[in-house]
């Protein structure tokens, strides 16, 4: 039971927020924004917003306004 | 079919010039009084000072006005200018036309980019700027036809009202069978009866065969353009290539593009999608962040906001390629096809809709208190057709609700309409009357600032309750971000030349949700740079997006990623491969400091440019009522009790305002001391004299400039 990210396979599991999968992935970048599949996920709301399993997660290095 | 009459009033027959390393060397000049056409020459001290864009345009301004001149005296200058980087096929982004003039919101310098086929058909026909002085009677168009070199001003009578059909109609007329040859600049009635006219730039859409429409919207400049008797200008020019441009260095043009190019197609798909839903990617993040305008900047959040998101808007898109120049990898001009307005002169009709994009869909529906995705589509589709800026006319309208609201104004002033936030009909029905000029709609198409004035002297309203709620500086609205916990993104609006549009600096990621600006110092040192590299791209003829829209894989490892080094290294590289000199990234900001202190000297010249035309409203600084206050008691207390150390045992929510209001404002200005001594300006924020001569632009009309205020 994989998700994708940034390209790359991560182990999904029951319950796997976005907060804990940046944290497991030791990435030190401040991201403010991810993607999953074609819905954006803020900040704020890493720590509740599950990741479901077998999706396509992405990392948005930057907002930088319009 | 429309059937046109065609006058010629005056011709001139030119000889083209080659393009030499991405300049024409000459500039095109109307006066529209006495039907004159001339050329001026471009020299190198212009190119060295200048650069080419709005550098060019504002050189030119400068000479055509004086400390007296108003946004409608004959000899305000209109001016569009591309840079000798426009017309690149093959580099992302380079199609961009920058247009200058007094603005009639703020009396003072606007200038806003735009994209289209303009800028570049204008240069190749042989000018690197036009200009364009006077006014007539009859209704005009100017004729740019670089094929059979040669410009005309033509009395046409017969044209449409709507920017789109104007566009279609003159498309047609001056295409002979190849419409991609054309590219208009045109308004709308909207324009006339309103101070907040906008120009559409048309680039012709090959797949979908019609034009599009791109849009230089703020600051009036449509207005302008309509008090001057214009109805559209056309050039004319054929097929574009890699060469046209006379690059320097073909080879490493190429190298470069493809570079810029090919990332943009790996990376843009993994990061924001600009290539398939545009801006409106940022909607839900700043709903999230409470940055996104809702009931007139009063709050930044709704849950009906993910309603006017990206994921409602991406099916509505039509498919296909949607950029604004030729080559252009990031394609972000999205558009809606076979729309059915529900009002107005086009009801029922399909039309192709251009956007919207997400300073519209916050403008004309959060700002508002409106979350229906169809409703913004249409106050999209009449802002550009009716020739209004949907920031202003957003803005505009989100203050008039929220005055209605707080009872300063009532039926009586509106016409019977219930302006109430959310009233889909009366914001709709505002637009309409502004198009035509009448009722309460023309009221609110003279803008905050007016707005304020009338309201108050004719309606007796509440002054300072508006001064503090109307979201307004210099006389131009706010785009559509909100600013109230970010001093530093305060200060990209209220120091930015033309008023606040967050196209000098967008820093509210940095310094709000990051934190990487913590002291005056750092915050001043964004203010002076990002300003600078913002303004490199309006000197070029760029766009900005492609940026920090996409970045580079590995550009959250570089010691600044907010700036992306990596692609200012590719826009110097580009730079000097088109015009063979050789220089550094420092280099660039030089040039770009030298045109930005010289906006800020015109600025000055026309009586505005001071530290008191820096102000900013209250409701951009924090929360004007108890209301706002309440509904973030805890970010405001934590603020007060933990970062300034007041003790708010026993203060009742007004006067927790009160204090709070006077720390914030406090911090706003020391925050203009610390960057107006950065960028090398008096505490009264004018360039000193060893700035002016340190930039090289210590000219004597400028000498005379600073010497009449005081600065010698």
């Amino acid at each position: 039971m994989m998700v994708l990210v940034e390209g790359r396979e991560f182990c999904w599991r029951e319950g796997l927020t976005v907060a804990d999968l940046l944290e497991e992935l030791g990435d030190p970048y401040p991201y403010a924004v991810v993607r999953i599949n074609d819905t954006v996920i803020s900040g704020p709301d890493f720590a509740t917003a599950a990741v479901p399993r077998g999706s396509e997660v992405f990392l948005i290095p930057l907002i930088a306004g319009g | 079919m429309t059937d046109l009459k065609v006058k010629e009033i005056a011709r001139l027959a030119y000889a083209r010039p080659a393009i030499k390393r991405g300049y024409a060397n000459q500039t095109l000049y109307v006066n529209l009084s006495d039907s004159k056409i001339s050329i001026k020459p471009v020299s190198e001290k212009m190119k060295e000072t200048f650069v080419g864009g709005k550098g060019f345009d504002l050189w030119l301004l400068w000479n055509a006005v004086n400390k007296d001149t108003k946004w409608n005296s004959p000899e305000n200058a209109l001016c569009i200018a591309c840079g000798p980087l426009g017309g690149t096929t093959i580099y992302p982004g380079s199609g961009k036309s920058i247009v200058t003039s007094i603005s009639p919101t703020t009396g003072s310098v606007m200038d806003s980019n735009v994209g289209g086929f303009f800028g570049p058909y204008l240069k190749f026909s042989g000018f690197d700027a036009f200009e364009v002085q006077g006014k007539t009677g009859a209704p005009t168009v100017i004729f740019i036809d670089g094929i059979n070199q040669q410009v005309q001003i033509l009395e046409v009578t017969g044209l449409p009202q709507g920017a789109h059909e104007v566009t279609e109609v003159l498309t047609n007329h001056f295409g002979q069978g190849k419409p991609r040859n054309i590219s208009v600049v045109s308004t709308g009635p909207g324009a006339k009866h309103s101070l907040i006219g906008l120009l559409n730039f048309s680039w012709y859409d090959p797949k979908r065969s019609r034009p599009r429409l791109k849009q230089a919207g703020r600051g009036g400049l449509g207005t302008v353009f309509a008090d001057k008797g214009l109805k559209a200008i056309v050039a004319r020019w054929e097929s574009v290539t890699l060469a046209l441009n006379d690059p320097a260095d073909e080879e490493a043009l190429k190298k470069v593009a493809k570079l810029h190019s090919q990332e943009i197609l790996e990376q843009d798909p993994k990061q924001n999608q600009m290539s398939m839903v545009g801006t409106a990617h940022l909607v839900t993040i700043m709903n999230d962040y409470d940055l996104l305008p809702t009931h007139n900047f009063r709050y930044g959040q709704h849950p009906q906001a993910p309603e006017v998101g990206m994921e409602v808007y991406r099916p509505l898109f039509d498919k296909g390629f949607d950029g604004c120049w030729m080559g252009c990898s990031l394609a972000c001009s999205h558009g809606v096809k076979d729309f059915a307005p529900t009002t107005g002169p086009h009801a029922g009709r399909k039309v192709f809709v251009d956007g919207p994009e997400y300073e519209t869909i916050a403008g004309c529906g959060s700002n508002h208190g409106i979350f229906d995705p169809l409703h913004i589509i249409e106050m999209n589709f009449y802002c550009d057709n009716y020739g209004v800026d949907s920031i202003s006319v957003g803005t505009s309208i989100a203050f008039a609700m929220e005055c209605f609201e707080m009872g300063l104004i009532n039926k009586t002033h509106t016409g019977g309409m219930d302006l109430s936030f959310g009233n889909k009909a009366s914001a709709l029905e505002i637009l309409h009357q502004m198009a035509r000029g009448e009722g309460f709609g023309k009221v609110v198409g003279q803008g905050v600032r007016k707005m304020k004035e009338i309201f108050s002297k004719e309606y007796g309203a509440d002054r300072a309750v508006m001064e503090d709620i109307g979201m307004e500086a210099k006389g131009l609205e706010f785009s559509e971000y909100m600013p109230k916990e970010s001093l530093a993104q305060q200060g990209g609006y209220g120091l930015a030349l033309k008023g606040p549009q967050h196209d000098e600096a967008w820093l509210i990621f940095l310094d709000m949700v990051h934190n990487f600006l913590p002291t005056f110092e750092q915050k001043a040192e964004a203010l002076h740079w990002f300003p600078l590299w913002r303004t490199w791209f309006g000197l070029c003829g760029l766009c900005k997006l492609p940026w920090n829209d996409v970045v580079p894989a590995d550009n959250k490892q570089t010691k600044e990623p907010a700036k992306v080094i990596q692609h200012v290294d590719w826009y110097t590289q580009y730079f000097n491969a088109v015009t063979g000199k050789s220089l550094t990234p420092v280099d660039l900001i030089f040039m770009s400091e030298k045109v930005y202190n010289f906006q800020r000297l015109l600025c000055l010249k026309l009586g505005f440019g001071r530290r008191e035309h820096d102000a900013i409203p209250y409701r951009a600084m924090g929360p004007v009522t108890v209301e706002e206050y309440e509904s973030r008691a805890d970010r405001y207390d934590k603020q007060l009790k933990e970062v300034h150390a007041v003790d708010i045992g026993g203060m009742g929510t007004a006067e927790k305002v009160k204090t709070l209001r006077k720390l914030r404002e406090q911090k706003y200005e020391q925050l203009k001391d610390a960057v107006y001594e950065r960028r090398g300006w008096s505490k009264d924020g004018i360039p000193t004299l060893d700035t002016v001569r340190r930039l090289g632009i210590d000219l004597p009309e400028v000498l005379d400039v600073l010497k009449a205020h005081g600065v010698a």
